[in-house]
């Protein structure tokens, strides 16, 4: 995005709204770190400036890449569809992309709010890859990925985003080294994220991943996703 | 998309906050003839039952993915009633507190498929704003509404120049997946504008 500072009135409707605080004040004009933009358009969309001094740009690489990754009503190329995520468990009932015998996992870095660069994503990445996790082939983050190693590419992670989820699946017996990654990786990581665990249900209504949790000094909030079983092929 | 997952809050609350979601498989079941139909009659029906929040109807028609907020589990109970009779085979998922989805699905003569748990949020989270905050922010999973927002309107209810309905509502224009719970918000922000 672009804004006009000269054109700009001082209102202020594009501070209020910005969910990066990228936006201030100075001088009683709109000043735009562009470090901090994320290229969400949310001021664009929502500010209603009353001078239209908000432009949106056409972005070149590897700036670029912010958008996908920060704009809802961005569509990424990959997965088709708008947001950060893809399918994930919510056609389960129809794709059996998480079998019984596997539990999925969504790493949201920079969630909830607070932004990341891409950067951050290898700090996860080269150590599932070690694990040998099964990255989400239709996510937006295993598109950034250069090799087996977990590795992205160089020239976009420096680029800022709202937030960008890993996305993958493991067989349960490796479930617990997964959580060792994230407990490692929670005391070095610059910024927040959040964990969601993917899991079928058995016949008996017992989801038998919580013991493992419990046990791994992790817990399952009482709100979650259900999936319950109305889609068909 | 794991937009409807990590809504904070206490457990009262969460109570009154269900988003239903539904969707077709990406190559197996979306290009039917009668695809966009299905999901078209799906948006039908959630409006049929008063959503505190829909996506707007101009997305009916092109969006992959239906969303619709309620704030009583009893109304979910409904739809999901209607969703199974017209049996229309699109996936269908319930964002919100798990014992009480698991009821009500049994009433229905469902049974849960598959979850996605939460394990809550890790790392720098002195970066993050209050939990009071957060529980009105993260109801757009997208992060469209910002912190500052909220104290903005906090102090224009405080003084008396805007209804906390018409905040409530100014603060889920952002949420353009219509996520957004307003009936929540005014309860949240009721208690919030009282402790300034």
């Amino acid at each position: 995005m672009e804004l006009k500072v000269d054109l700009c009135n001082g209102c202020g409707n594009c501070v209020i709204v910005c969910p990066v605080q990228a936006i201030k004040l100075v001088d009683n004009k709109a000043n735009v770190s562009m470090d901090l933009c994320v290229e969400c358009s949310i001021c664009s969309r929502n500010a209603e400036c009353p001078v239209n001094a908000i432009k949106l740009k056409r972005l070149r690489w590897p700036r670029v890449i912010r958008s996908p990754f920060s704009n809802v009503i961005s569509t990424h190329k990959i997965t088709g569809i708008p947001g950060r995520g893809t399918e994930e468990m919510k056609t389960n009932d129809v794709t059996d992309r998480f079998g019984v015998d596997e539990i999925g996992f969504s790493i949201e870095i920079g969630r909830p709010g607070v932004g990341t660069l891409l950067s951050n994503i290898e700090l996860f990445t080269t150590k599932l890859a070690n694990i040998g996790v099964e990255f989400e082939k239709a996510s937006p983050v295993t598109a950034l990925l250069i090799d087996d190693l977990g590795h992205i590419k160089d020239d976009v992670k420096k680029e800022r985003v709202l937030s960008a989820i890993i996305e993958f699946k493991v067989p349960k017996d490796k479930v617990a080294q997964v959580l060792q990654v994230i407990k490692n990786v929670e005391k070095k990581i610059d910024t927040v994220f959040t964990v969601g665990l993917i899991s079928q249900v058995m016949k008996n209504e017992i989801i038998p991943i919580l013991d493992l949790l419990e046990r791994q000094g992790f817990s399952a909030k009482p709100n979650a996703k259900v999936n319950i079983g109305l889609g068909r092929a | 998309m794991t937009h409807t997952l990590h809504r904070i809050g206490k457990k009262e609350g969460l109570k009154s906050d269900y988003v239903i979601l539904a969707m077709l498989a990406t190559g197996i079941n979306d290009k039917t003839p009668d695809a966009r139909k299905k999901l078209f009659r799906i948006a039908e029906i959630f409006n049929q039952y008063n959503p505190a929040n829909i996506i707007q109807k101009s997305a009916w028609n092109v969006s992959p993915v239906i969303t619709a907020n309620y704030t009583n589990l009893e109304t979910v109970k409904q739809v999901i009633q209607t969703l199974n009779q017209e049996d229309l085979g699109v996936s269908i998922v319930i964002s919100g507190i798990i014992s009480e989805i698991q009821k009500i699905i049994q009433d229905v003569g469902l049974s849960m498929h598959t979850v996605h748990l939460s394990l809550g949020t890790f790392g720098r989270k002195e970066l993050l704003p209050s939990e009071k905050i957060l529980e009105i922010t993260t109801m757009c999973g997208h992060h469209c509404i910002s912190p500052q927002s909220i104290d903005y309107y906090i102090k224009l209810i405080k003084n008396g120049k805007i209804s906390v309905e018409n905040a409530a509502e100014n603060l889920s224009k952002p949420c353009v997946c219509g996520i957004f719970n307003p009936a929540r918000a005014i309860t949240l922000l009721n208690k919030l504008s009282e402790n300034l």
